[in-house]
């Protein structure tokens, strides 16, 4: 509780924490409220926003409408910004962790595989995985985590040697305690907090990356995604603006919902050592 | 019959380039139900043999028999099943726990990992454990900074004597408590002793405590033994220039010292 008012103390996570609240209550309304299939032809088509209250966000080219389609891409912006972080922080935090408390040629080897993954640009990575094993969400998803993980597996090392080094993980040695239980059970748990801390940038980039690949067209074709919809808009951007520029905000407003909340919470669990 | 027998203990590090010899040829011996302490100044070496005996730490050369068996030649799965008949117990008993744990699981690592109590015999062996070092049964839930520097020590003698061991090397054990507490912890170890005929390995710069609790003592100095012998012989009376120093910066002596 005493958490939870510090959060909301600031103004960047309130306005973060608002974003993010409607966000997940459009993922979570859009099956409720557009029951049925969001890419069937509900009009005619380049209908404009705010002409039919039926249809207040107007269709596309093929007459599909924009709410329901702005509704059901909230779902695969969030799925995907969150599976893709969930798995990147699992998988950097148990690298890491290897790599750090293992030592000698098992965190070099990890260290060089990491090295390798960092060198690409991670976009291009996405790229080149999605349109080599194709276009699904599973895959746009693992494709995402492949150029992030990096980042929480250096965190979670550098974190693991200092900790490695203290009484407690000695005294565990002592009373002989299996090495990985020590790094997993004892190790890892103290590691978690700054790793943890990346996750709002992690959740953004991985929006971005996702909506990126579907605005190439290489999205799970099967869902609807804010980058396909601006995509689709593209061809018709000077006589129909609306059908890029409303999905548009919609990323933009995301991201930065995202980021401030993360914001938020990095600022309500930081000790503050000047007095207000 | 010896407990540990410890010879010609070698270990250096490197720092920056210059080879430093943290331990140095260092030989001993401990029998059952007997206390020998290791003094000298600070970074005589004293912790780095405490790591070495219990393989914190590999030593460069010489042996180390542990209850009449080659220590230094186990690996793995043997060595951490060794473990429970070889415990310590650390300076600061903040930091020799992890900070998320409860009195309740310090104490259950060790039973589960040497299969000494079923899941279910756990909870009750526990408690039995809390008594045993002084403490109320109810404590089991509290967190471990929930507790107060002296119960934590307890908390600590009492994970190492979970596992029944025969040896407990105590590294600065009483040196971070309070004055008041630290009698109390002594009186503890040394009913321990009486008890459970366990060994320790006593690790301090206090003369004063040394001459208390110890039988035997060793003056480091520098990684190498000054000198060594009956506790009270070697502190009332020190041939050594280590040991000459180490006794007259220790005020409470000079008192009982007769004019």
């Amino acid at each position: 509780m005493r958490r939870l008012r510090r959060f909301f103390r600031t103004p960047e996570a309130i306005a973060g924490a608002l974003i993010l609240g409607l966000l997940v209550a459009m993922a979570l309304a859009a099956p409720l409220l557009f029951p049925g299939d969001p890419q069937a032809i509900a009009g005619p088509a380049l209908l404009p926003p705010f002409q039919d209250w039926s249809l207040p966000l107007g269709t596309d080219r093929l007459g599909r409408d924009m709410l329901a389609e702005l509704f059901h891409g909230a779902r695969t912006s969030l799925a995907v910004g969150l599976a893709a972080a969930a798995a990147a922080l699992l998988i950097g935090a148990v690298v890491g962790t290897l790599a750090g408390f293992a030592g000698g040629l098992i965190d070099e080897v990890l260290m060089r595989i990491s090295d390798a993954f960092q060198t690409v640009p991670s976009f291009l990575l996405a790229l080149a995985f999605v349109s080599i094993v194709g276009p699904s969400l599973g895959v746009v998803v693992a494709a995402i985590t492949l150029g992030v993980w990096t980042g929480p597996a250096r965190v979670a090392r550098a974190e693991v040697l200092s900790i490695r080094e203290r009484d407690y993980v000695a005294g565990a040695r002592v009373i002989g305690m299996h090495p990985l239980e020590i790094a997993f059970r004892e190790v890892l748990p103290n590691a978690l907090p700054p790793v943890l801390a990346l996750s709002s940038v992690i959740v953004a980039a991985a929006i971005l990356t996702e909506a990126a690949l579907s605005f190439l067209g290489l999205g799970d074709p099967n869902r609807v995604t804010w980058g396909g919809m601006i995509a689709e808009g593209r061809a018709v951007l000077r006589t129909a603006p609306y059908l890029s520029i409303v999905p548009g905000i919609a990323l933009v407003l995301a991201v930065l919902g995202v980021y401030l909340a993360g914001e938020g919470v990095v600022e309500s669990t930081a000790v503050r050592r000047s007095l207000p | 019959m010896t407990v540990l027998a410890v010879s010609k203990l070698s270990k250096r590090y490197r720092r920056g380039g210059k080879p430093l010899a943290a331990v140095d040829d260092v030989s001993f011996e401990i029998g059952p139900a007997e206390t020998l302490a290791l003094a000298g100044p600070s970074g005589s070496g004293k912790s780095t043999i405490a790591r070495l005996v219990l393989r914190l730490l590999e030593p460069d050369a010489g042996r180390i028999e542990f209850e009449g068996a080659d220590f230094l030649s186990l690996s793995g799965a043997t060595l951490r099943a060794r473990r429970a008949r070889l415990q310590m117990v650390f300076q600061d008993p903040l930091a020799a726990f992890n900070p998320r744990a409860t009195v309740a699981r310090v104490l259950d690592d060790p039973l589960r990992i040497h299969g000494i109590a079923s899941r279910a015999e756990r909870p009750r062996r526990i408690a039995a454990l809390l008594e045993r070092v002084g403490l109320d049964a109810g404590l089991a839930a509290r967190a471990i900074h929930e507790i107060s520097g002296g119960q934590r020590q307890r908390v600590a003698i009492a994970r190492a004597i979970a596992t029944q061991p025969s040896l407990i090397v105590l590294d600065e054990a009483v040196s971070a408590l309070d004055v008041s507490v630290r009698g109390q912890i002594l009186e503890l170890l040394l009913d321990l002793q009486r008890q459970e005929r366990i060994s320790y390995l006593f690790i301090s710069h206090d003369l004063g405590v040394i001459r208390a609790v110890a039988h035997r003592v060793v003056i480091l100095d520098a990684g190498r033994v000054a000198e060594s012998g009956e506790a009270r012989a070697v502190i009332d009376n020190p041939q050594s220039t280590i040991g000459k120093a180490l006794v007259a910066a220790t005020p409470k002596l000079n008192r009982n010292t007769p004019p």
